[in-house]
């Protein structure tokens, strides 16, 4: 066991020293001009300023931990590392087993509609950026927008642990940038939280690697009760 | 892990409950009855009630004196045919544990055209209790579901904090081996206060109900307490939630949105089990 996490480091380090355009193209993946649409949810934040449970750069900073210690490392970064190993070994039926599994766990209409309708805009793009499984794949890639990212790693020899910090580091200057519009946080308390919350990122990776299948798994009540109220709040900026 | 056992002050007992519902002509007409019920250790039912004719009403009696670190329970719940309603007569009790875990697993199968209605009272967890707790519900076909759970973390009256617990509650269901919903609650020390996660609230909930439409949810934003609740759809799953600091609170915003949503849901008006008045 420990000998064989050691050889996937050493692969990953490899990977990441020796293709700097496999790199650049995660930079491109996670970078928030990739036309998915993004910057337009909030993840129930809307609604949690409003209620006034999230008002000033330290509440923002305990609601994103809080989500990256429990729903990153125990959801979506282990099942985003299982859809990158069934890509790899062309497993569709795991990549679409998992991404069923994902969705099952988003909490409400609103976080699983912004899934599919992410999932649906990521899907197309990779197929006009010629990521063949976007075609051959499609009504699976169409359930969760990480399968999508996973087909995209996978074609760009993107290595697994630096997808996951990718994918979790685009999660976070995404909620960041909604918590700066809605709280208001100044652009430098954005910052300040971002580089804070950076060394989180790095240890849900870390456990989320570490994970057995039968660990996957998390909720988290006030963000579900959160996004449950953005459903029907009267006015609002964001479609999640 | 049971070599381990031995070696503990509590080597805990495993008690197991397995309950069979199915149809059955009684005279002129027809009734759910309970066809099969096997029982090991201290989990139990007594008779079943049929108060509102053809639906078989039960009580599920918990251990009297709760549950320690080791204990296991299994409820097995199995509805072939007609419409079986489940309840507790009060609190499942989670004692303060040494170091080992007690264990609590429900598996509730409910077949094609059949019904259950899952409705316990609340589950406490006392300071420093170690629970793994899993409630699974398996629906063919086009059975029928109304199903909650209520958990509460520490003693909230007693001003009791449930700061050097740990519990991971997992909440599935699943239909025709697709997952529907799949929740799963880990609380320890530092998820405790977490802003998006208990934000400092002891008591939280779920309450999901199948063959929910529009009217269905509108019904439900109607009924809902307008503080601690949230309600959603999916598919046609109406998932409304809790949270907050009372388990009263939850129990009677719950009861009344069953009241209001099972003649949407289930066809039927409500028949509040006589167990809940006392």
């Amino acid at each position: 066991m420990a000998t064989a996490g050691m050889a996937m480091t050493i692969t990953t380090t490899n990977t990441m020293t020796t293709d700097p355009l496999a790199r650049l193209r995660l930079l491109q993946l996670v970078s928030p001009t990739l036309p998915i649409g993004a910057f337009a949810y909030s993840q129930g934040l809307e609604w949690a300023v409003e209620a006034g449970w999230v008002k000033d750069e330290a509440a923002t900073r305990d609601w994103l931990a809080g989500l990256i210690a429990d729903g990153l490392a125990h959801l979506d970064l282990p099942i985003l590392a299982r859809m990158l190993a069934a890509c790899e070994l062309g497993d569709e039926l795991a990549l679409r087993r998992w991404a069923a599994y994902l969705l099952a766990a988003r909490e409400t209409a609103e976080l699983r509609g912004e899934e599919s309708v992410r999932a649906r805009a990521l899907t197309t793009l990779l197929r006009d950026l010629d990521v063949a499984k976007a075609v051959a794949w499609r009504d699976t890639l169409h359930l969760a927008q990480a399968a999508g990212f996973a087909c995209a790693a996978d074609a760009w020899a993107i290595a697994p642990r630096d997808a996951l910090l990718g994918y979790a580091w685009s999660w976070l200057e995404n909620q960041i940038a909604a918590a700066i519009k809605l709280v208001p946080l100044g652009q430098t308390a954005g910052q300040r939280v971002l580089l804070t919350l950076a060394a989180e990122l790095v240890r849900a990776v870390d456990v989320a690697m570490l994970l057995g299948d039968d660990e996957i798994g998390a909720s988290a009540p006030a963000l579900a009760i959160a996004s449950c109220r953005h459903e029907t709040q009267y006015t609002r900026l964001f479609r999640s | 892990m049971p070599g381990a056992a031995l070696h503990l002050p509590h080597p805990g007992w495993h008690a197991r409950l397995e309950l069979g519902f199915e149809t059955r002509d009684v005279g002129a007409t027809a009734r759910t009855v309970l066809a099969h019920r096997r029982r090991v250790g201290p989990l139990s039912v007594q008779r079943t009630f049929h108060p509102e004719g053809e639906v078989c009403h039960v009580y599920l009696l918990h251990p009297p004196g709760g549950v320690v670190g080791g204990d296991r329970l299994d409820i097995d719940v199995q509805v072939d045919s007609g419409h079986a309603l489940l309840t507790t007569p009060g609190a499942t009790k989670f004692y303060r544990s040494a170091g080992e875990y007690a264990e609590q697993r429900q598996h509730l199968r409910v077949a094609d055209g059949a019904c259950l209605e899952w409705l316990p009272q609340e589950t406490i967890l006392f300071a420093d209790a170690l629970l793994h707790a899993q409630t699974r519900i398996d629906l063919s076909g086009n059975a029928r579901l109304a199903a909650w759970e209520i958990q509460c973390f520490g003693r909230p009256t007693n001003a009791e904090t449930f700061a050097n617990g740990r519990a991971d509650f997992r909440f599935e269901i699943w239909r025709d081996g697709t997952p529907m919903l799949l929740e799963r609650l880990r609380v320890q020390p530092d998820t405790l206060n977490r802003g998006a996660l208990l934000a400092g609230q002891p008591v939280t909930g779920v309450f999901v109900l199948s063959h929910a439409d529009a009217e269905t949810e509108l019904a439900a934003r109607e009924a809902m307490p307008t503080s601690g609740f949230g309600v959603t759809r999916v598919d046609d799953l109406l998932i409304l939630r809790y949270l907050g600091d009372s388990t009263e609170q939850a129990q009677r915003g719950f009861r009344v949105l069953w009241q209001a949503l099972r003649p949407h849901t289930l066809n039927r008006p409500a028949c509040v089990p006589r167990i809940w008045a006392t």
